[in-house]
């Protein structure tokens, strides 16, 4: 009886675990959201990063808050979107707090970049940073997402 | 504490390159014009603006056809030759961002001039590098700015000028702040040659007709080439406090000192945002400023070049509110040292070239001789303006008061026959203007300016009022497109 129980409580905890885990990974998901949609932002043209705001926020209007997830993809030259500081960091932090507007920051163009100045640049810190950009965009496209670049 | 310090607004915070914004905003120019968007800025963002005019001056020289009877103030500027034309009074193309944009602590700014204005006449016509700085914006709190670039100031000079919203600056910044610098050598103000004389005959042909025009060095222009310390600061949440300080050689637009001596400029302005953002941002902003430098100045008539150094000072503070369709501002200026009172050549002392001033007190510096020295005196002026963005339609209206008061409490000559009658003159301008704006870039000026201009010590037509009662009425069209 003993080995059943500790058998369930393994069994258990590893449920727990998953599910915590599939929870961080998806921790913005809505669950009753009927369109997932990843914006692209990889060039420097500083005009691009008000668009993907204004498409972000178009989105939202249009949809509904809990009927659209976004996740925000940056790399290459478009990095700059997720830096601290930046002059549209304002309306970023309000599609992330009101809208659930997830952000996603290259590692591998943080790595260049850091190599380039000399240090790391400072990151929004709403913004995760595991993993290349790429590579995000090709697992969120495998989960159903839309690729938008404006 | 990192949200206190100001971020550069991301839409249109260029001063020069005003996309959105056409006509002149509660803004805060020391940011728009010294920052680019952090991390949101181009590496060469090129700009630029045209302005084109007809100006005509309806001012009536003496009908006797005397000669010294049309004085610049009369004709049009810069050269003087004129009481009427088309011209293209600026054309400047300018260049801006950083060039490393992935390091968003450093930005530039570039700009030249092509146009014909005082800033090109005196190099006849050539192109005028009016702007070249760098900013680096690596310590929160204090920005630094240096290279060839507007000094803070008054409001008039320090906004973008394709923004402001009337066609001639008001008397007391043209005159006061506007600075014409002394030549090089000492500036004869004596000469009644009618063939070089620096006022002109009416009934003479054109080639018979003098330079006005003397300047050997372009005016000012707002500018110095120095180097400033500068931000701005979020407080209690709709406010913005923004400070300068700058030192810089004092010699406007031309890149070298020219007197071992460095000018100094300070700044500070409080702004209580309503809304917006950039140079659409709504606001009642009030500012105060102080300018103090030396000139270097050959006043005395003799074989001798014997330059000295005298003080030049200006101060101001005024305020700007912008809310919906209604734009008003005032500003009161003061002014002492290096008063100019010629503006057909740097001159800074009248005697000898107004009637009723011994021409023998001429740069003499004698105890006995006094007033209508302008390299020690003083001058002041205030000026309110408003405007009103007629609803649902592309048309606004504006009205402007300003009055200079130049060579203020000057004592008078001591000798001669018109002791103890004082210099000072006054001139009144009201200014009444209506844009049409065809789109956020473009517009199209008029307006009309009624002129009072007279020495309260002289009597109607006499002494320097002679001239001065002749000053009448202007008008001018101006159409200005940014790209």
């Amino acid at each position: 009886m003993l080995k059943t129980a500790a058998k369930w409580s393994v069994l258990l905890a590893a449920l727990m675990l998953t599910l915590g885990g599939l929870q961080s990974a998806f921790a913005a998901d809505k669950p009753f959201a009927e369109n997932k949609i990843v914006l692209q932002i990889s060039d420097g043209d500083p005009d691009k990063q008000e668009l993907v705001l204004n498409v972000a926020n178009n989105l939202v209007k249009e949809y509904g808050t809990d009927k659209v997830q976004i996740e925000i993809v940056a790399f290459g030259p478009g990095l700059r979107f997720m830096f601290a500081g930046n002059a549209n960091e304002g309306r970023i932090k309000n599609l992330v707090e009101s809208s659930g507007v997830t952000l996603h920051a290259c590692s591998n163009t943080i790595a260049n970049m850091t190599k380039q100045l000399g240090y790391k640049p400072e990151i929004n810190p709403l913004a995760g940073q595991a993993g290349p950009g790429i590579v995000r965009i090709v697992d969120l496209v495998k989960q159903g997402y839309i690729l938008v670049k404006p | 504490m990192k949200q206190a310090f100001k971020k550069t607004a991301l839409a249109v915070a260029c001063a020069g390159g005003m996309a959105a914004a056409m006509q002149a905003e509660a803004a805060n120019w020391l940011m728009l014009q010294g920052t680019e968007p952090e991390a949101a800025a181009g590496r060469a963002y090129v700009w630029g603006f045209i302005q084109a005019q007809y100006q005509k001056d309806n001012s009536k020289g003496d009908d006797s056809g005397a000669e010294n009877t049309y004085v610049p103030p009369m004709m049009m500027g810069p050269n003087l030759t004129s009481q009427q034309g088309f011209t293209v009074n600026r054309a400047r193309i300018g260049v801006r961002g950083t060039g490393m944009p992935i390091d968003p602590k450093v930005n530039y700014f570039l700009l030249a001039e092509f146009a014909n204005n005082a800033t090109t006449s005196a190099n006849e016509g050539s192109t005028m590098i009016s702007d070249a700085s760098i900013t680096f914006n690596h310590i929160k709190g204090a920005r630094v700015r240096t290279g060839l670039f507007k000094y803070p100031g008054a409001e008039e000079g320090y906004q973008a000028v394709q923004v402001m919203d009337y066609i001639n600056f008001t008397e007391v910044s043209n005159q006061m702040l506007l600075e014409r610098f002394p030549n090089a050598e000492f500036t004869d103000n004596n000469d009644s040659d009618p063939a070089t004389a620096g006022y002109q005959n009416p009934t003479l042909d054109q080639a018979r007709r003098g330079d006005l025009n003397q300047f050997d060095k372009p005016v000012g222009a707002f500018r110095d080439v120095g180097i400033q310390v500068f931000d701005a600061f979020n407080i209690g949440g709709n406010g913005e406090l923004s400070y300068a300080v700058m030192v810089g050689n004092g010699n406007g637009l031309n890149f070298a000192d020219n007197d071992d001596n460095l000018d100094k400029y300070a700044y500070l302005s409080y702004e209580m945002i309503y809304g917006g953002e950039g140079p659409k941002r709504e606001g009642l902003k009030v500012f105060a400023w102080k300018q103090t430098g030396t000139r270097l100045l050959d006043n005395t008539d003799d074989s001798t070049h014997n330059p000295e150094e005298y003080d030049r000072r200006r101060s101001g503070f005024g305020a700007k509110y912008l809310k919906g369709n209604w734009r008003a501002t005032a500003e009161v200026m003061k002014g002492e040292g290096m008063i100019g009172v010629g503006p057909d050549k740097p001159l800074f002392d009248q005697n000898g070239v107004v009637s009723g001033s011994p021409a023998t007190c001429h740069g003499s510096g004698a105890a006995a001789c006094s007033g209508a020295d302008g390299s020690e005196g003083k001058a002041k002026g205030w000026y309110v303006e408003g405007g009103w963005y007629i609803p649902n339609s592309n048309w606004e209206l504006d009205l402007r008061y300003d009055i200079f008061y130049r060579l203020a409490d000057d004592p008078g000559p001591s000798i001669g026959p018109n002791v103890g009658k004082s210099f000072e003159s006054v001139w009144k301008t009201k200014t009444f203007g209506v844009q049409y704006h065809f789109n956020k870039k473009t517009r199209y000026t008029f307006n009309y300016q009624a002129r009072d201009v007279e020495t309260p010590d002289y009597a109607a037509d006499t002494g320097p009022n002679a001239v001065m009662d002749n000053i009448g009425n202007r008008w001018a069209m101006q159409v200005t497109h940014v790209f």
